[in-house]
């Protein structure tokens, strides 16, 4: 195509009236100048014109070709396709409607998840050249944990490395109370947003001079979304006060919406990090021992892997006069708002997708179904077509045009759906999330113009799927006898047709299958008991430890409180690991430190000796331990009186949950000595929480309240919900930054709590796959029985009985019913056979119940029925055929 | 179905491309300047000529432009471009060499 030619056909394509029209006059003034020759040679007007007229032949022909030597045919066709299907949906509404609604569910499916990833791996931060932004990774060579970088070291970094052009430290993910609602709060060092080279939309941006050492300003700056939530886009915000933990913060800046400071949800506020004292009342004083992630923007010409050795190399070149001394290994990874590693969370929704995706899958099978059959109906119009001259190809394409434009409707009402979907969702969570987990920063994502692609490009694809077979059916006839009004052989698609029930069968199965596995695991587990007494017991964390005193004497005052202890540290945080050494060789053992009451608060038993006596403290040479390593100690005797030497380690060990709840909690910083104690008493084992994976400890100390860096375990009476609100009004006027008080409850719920969300998921995936599944069924069925009446009349005049019609029809569905059935409840065995064999296989053994036969029956005989009621009422219909009235249409 | 059957295929561009060699001229004047020149052996179908037209229009060898006729109405003229008179030169020799062959082969075969 030369340039010439695209010019033109743009042209004709733009101005396509103007082209017409000169198209029109060129033509005529060829006739009317034929004519005007003629007249001079002697004709009359009237004669002359209608001789030029039949020489030059058609016009509107001539104008065809020229039409087509333009290329803008391709178009042409297109357009008179659209109006074509347009006039068909007029004919047959019902069956556009079908279309649409079948494959907007299908789509409303797979846009919801897409959705939900969007702003996690595809949603790039605005910020300029956001390729240059990387953050600087530090691991511990040992165990791969994270050990971050100090501001001083950062300061020393800035300072000494060349390969960033500049870096910031934040400190992100800090809560804080302002007018009882949580706001979240990212700390950062005063070159934060010259950094990123971002200005807020209004006022202006945190400043080094903020950040300063000593005398930095009190100020923040507002997130768009903090704007929205707790000022409602109040234009006149700059220079109001924000409280924090009862100092003021002046507001001097709101950025604008779609920055996000390279986090993926992004805070509510941006703070200097030196007031870091002032956020986290805790790490007063600390300041310079709290991690900070580092972020840079790299250097011009300096490659990724440069940066990376020269940053190594000085790591390693520090002085030695650094705290942390153990080795590391650094990392720079690019940073851009999105999830770190895209490619493992696209893997955590991989499953999601393939279920989700099974709903489309089912929709598109019905609808090709439905083509299917309409292709049969439609044989007649289509023979004509073919017999005027269209070619098969033409008519394929005619038809996919018509799919398409019922898709691309679909994509619109599947946009709809998920909205909808997703509204509905986030408020079902939000009403059942517990509210004592904390801020729990739920929204609605946005939909962009990623979502309305992504939609564009499944409803093309879904077309591919269901309507180019039903196509390529319906145009391989014979037009000659498809006008005689003979239905062709190859037409009807009974092998295409089974294959696609078939195919929804096995994905109702898989999703429903998983549906019943879920459902019966939170049956169990919401009657697993954990050991510890969750019904009445709160924590309460003390976080300010001036506040210590006046604290304890405000929970032991409050009337709802019945009975409460020391816990070290907080009941949910990660435990210390120590070795034990009763003279047989060392035994890794985890431990916490308590006071004597702990035992009554938590209903743990103490089964032989007893607890501690409340002179029994810190560094007093006794302990409590589990039965477990009562036994693994010293195996056969009961423990109490033996004494063992106690050696701390380095490690943490982690909870091994799938959650983590109370991410904030750190490990027990208080390091014990090695020393020598005697179990004065054995408490019971008890099972701990799943799904969180927090156990008990192994070993016990003895510690009080007055002891810093001890939580509170209190038993409440009455409600335990109603108790953590009065107790949290109390607590709060002694310490304003009182944050979470969590009950056990809570935590013990929330394995049930998961596993229901499971469930609903998976239920409510598996009921629409059904739904669809079954409506499908019926129709096909309906419409088979209705063209075979003349066969079945001619059965029936022939003496097979009514009862042996019902089962000719039935059994037209069984076999492709029974194959979905095996393929379905095969894959879901096959798939759990998969998941045991993981190694976090034995872990979710525990929680879902995966080799259960109980959901795979159940399931499958929901399945049976249901597509068995469904094929009853037209094979019913089959045997009401009256054979004398069939006979007589023929 | 309105194709003629007596122009060799092919031959309607060489036509108009040397017709337009001489100066602008607009559809009818092109047909009727073949016919004459070729003293009425050669008539051009009407329905061809126009879709020729665009044809070479779309492959720039010549180019349109509104002007005033003869009847005082206007008209759309056309004019050789520099790579339509390259074209011609290429197809006029590539016709001598066919006739050519064929007269030879017709005279001595």
């Amino acid at each position: 195509m030369t340039f010439n030619d695209l010019k033109l056909r743009v042209r004709a394509l733009l101005r396509p009236t103007r082209v017409e029209q000169e198209l029109d006059e060129e033509l005529a003034f060829h006739i009317e100048r034929e004519a005007r020759k003629l007249i001079d040679e002697g004709m009359t007007p009237a004669a002359a014109r209608r001789r030029a007229q039949s020489r030059f032949g058609s016009t509107a022909l001539a104008a065809d070709r020229c039409r087509d030597e333009r290329g803008t045919a391709l178009i042409d066709d297109a357009l008179r396709d659209v109006q074509y299907a347009l006039r068909t949906f007029a004919r047959a509404p019902l069956a556009a409607l079908t279309i649409v609604v079948t494959v907007a569910i299908g789509l409303g499916a797979v846009a919801v998840l897409f959705t939900v990833l969007n702003p996690l791996i595809f949603r790039v931060d605005r910020v300029p050249d956001i390729g240059e932004m990387y953050s600087v990774d530090r691991t511990r060579t040992a165990d791969g944990g994270p050990s971050p970088m100090t501001r001083s070291m950062f300061e020393a970094m800035r300072a000494d490395t060349h390969v960033f052009t500049d870096a910031y430290a934040s400190v992100p993910d800090i809560e804080f109370r302002v007018d009882g609602r949580t706001m979240a709060a990212t700390l950062v060092s005063g070159n934060f947003f010259q950094v990123l080279r971002v200005s807020p939309a209004i006022g202006r941006p945190l400043m080094p001079v903020d950040d300063a050492h000593a005398g930095g300003n009190a100020v923040i700056v507002l997130s768009d979304r903090g704007w929205e939530r707790h000022f409602h886009r109040d234009p006149n915000v700059l220079g109001r006060d924000v409280l924090v933990n009862g100092a003021p913060f002046r507001i001097v800046g709101v950025t604008a919406a779609g920055f996000r400071g390279l986090e993926e949800g992004g805070p509510d506020v941006w703070a200097p990090l030196s007031q870091l004292g002032q956020f986290r009342p805790a790490d007063r004083g600390r300041e310079d021992s709290v991690g900070v992630d580092v972020v840079g923007r790299l250097a011009p010409g300096v490659s990724k892997d440069t940066a990376r050795v020269q940053l190594v190399a000085w790591d390693s070149n520090r002085s030695t006069d650094t705290v942390d001394r153990r080795s590391t290994t650094l990392d720079l990874l690019p940073r851009r708002g999105t999830v770190d590693q895209p490619l493992e969370t696209i893997a955590l929704f991989a499953p999601l997708f393939v279920a989700f995706g099974l709903i489309l899958l089912i929709g598109c099978a019905n609808v090709a179904n439905l083509l299917l059959a309409r292709g049969v109906a439609r044989q007649r119009e289509i023979g004509i077509r073919l017999s005027l001259g269209a070619s098969r190809r033409r008519i394929v394409r005619q038809l996919m045009t018509e799919s398409v434009l019922l898709a691309l409707t679909a994509a619109a009402g599947g946009y709809l759906i998920s909205r909808v979907a997703l509204e509905g969702a986030v408020n079902w969570a939000l009403r059942i999330v517990p509210v004592d987990l904390g801020n729990v920063n739920l929204g609605v994502p946005a939909a962009d113009w990623r979502v309305a692609v992504f939609l564009v490009v499944a409803a093309v694809v879904a077309t591919g799927f269901f309507a180019l077979m039903p196509a390529l059916h319906a145009t391989a006839i014979d037009p000659v006898r498809s006008l005689r009004g003979e239905l062709v052989k190859d037409a009807r698609p009974g092998r295409a047709r089974n294959a696609l029930i078939g195919v929804q069968v096995f994905a109702s199965a898989l999703l429903l299958i998983c549906a019943a596995i879920f459902l019966r695991s939170a049956m169990a587990s919401a009657r697993f008991e954990p050991g510890l007494r969750t019904a009445d017991t709160v924590l309460i964390d003390i976080n300010s430890e001036p506040k210590r005193a006046a604290m304890i004497q405000a929970v032991a005052s409050d009337a709802t409180v019945t009975a409460y202890a020391a816990v070290r540290p907080q009941l949910l945080a990660p435990l210390r690991v120590a070795l034990a050494d009763a003279g047989a060789g060392k035994t890794t053992v985890v431990f916490k430190s308590v006071s004597g009451s702990y035992f009554e608060v938590l209903g743990v038993p103490i089964v032989r000796g007893r607890t501690f006596r409340p002179w029994e403290r810190d560094q007093y040479p006794v302990a409590i331990v589990s039965e477990s390593v009562a036994r693994a100690l010293w195996p056969g005797r009961s423990g109490v009186g033996e004494t063992f030497r106690l050696e701390p380690d380095s490690a943490v060990r982690r909870p091994g949950g799938f959650l983590t709840v109370n991410p904030g909690a750190a490990a027990d910083e208080g390091v014990v000595q090695a020393r020598m104690v005697t179990v004065i008493g054995v408490a019971r084992d008890v099972p701990g929480f799943r799904v969180t994976g927090i156990k008990e400890a192994g070993v016990f100390l003895p510690t009080g309240l007055d002891v810093a860096k001890t939580s509170i375990v209190a038993r409440v009476q009455g409600d335990p919900n109603l108790a953590r609100q009065t107790l949290l009004e109390h607590l709060t006027t002694v310490d304003p930054n009182t944050g979470k008080i969590v009950t056990l409850r809570t935590i013990a719920r929330l394995e049930t709590f998961f596993l229901q969300v499971a469930f609903m998921v998976s239920l409510i995936l598996g009921a629409l796959a059904l739904l669809l599944t079954v409506s499908g069924l019926f129709s096909v069925l309906s419409y088979l029985v209705e063209q075979r009446t003349r066969e079945i009349g001619v059965r029936m005049a022939l003496g097979a009985s009514a009862r042996r019609v019902t089962q000719l029809m039935l059994a037209q569905t069984t076999r492709p019913v029974m194959a979905g059935l095996i393929a379905g409840a095969g894959l879901a065995a096959a798939l759990a056979t998969v998941v045991l064999a993981t190694p976090a296989g034995a872990l979710i053994s525990q929680i879902v119940r995966l080799t259960d036969p109980v959901p795979y029956l159940a399931s499958l005989g929901v399945i049976v029925a249901a597509c068995l009621s469904a094929a009853w009422i037209p094979a019913a219909r089959a045997a009401k055929v009256d054979p004398m009235r069939t006979l007589r249409q023929e | 179905m309105t194709r003629t059957p007596d122009l060799l295929p092919g031959t309607l561009d060489l036509l108009i491309l040397r017709t337009l060699q001489k100066g602008t001229l607009h559809g009818w004047a092109i047909s009727e300047r073949i016919q004459q020149i070729s003293e009425d052996v050669l008539q051009i179908n009407q329905g061809s000529l126009y879709p020729a037209l665009h044809r070479l229009e779309h492959q720039g060898w010549i180019e349109a432009e509104w002007k005033v006729s003869e009847l005082g109405r206007r008209a759309r003229y056309y004019r050789l471009t520099a790579s339509g008179r390259r074209q011609l030169a290429i197809e006029a020799r590539e016709w001598d060499r066919m006739t050519t062959a064929i007269g030879r082969v017709m005279k001595l075969a």
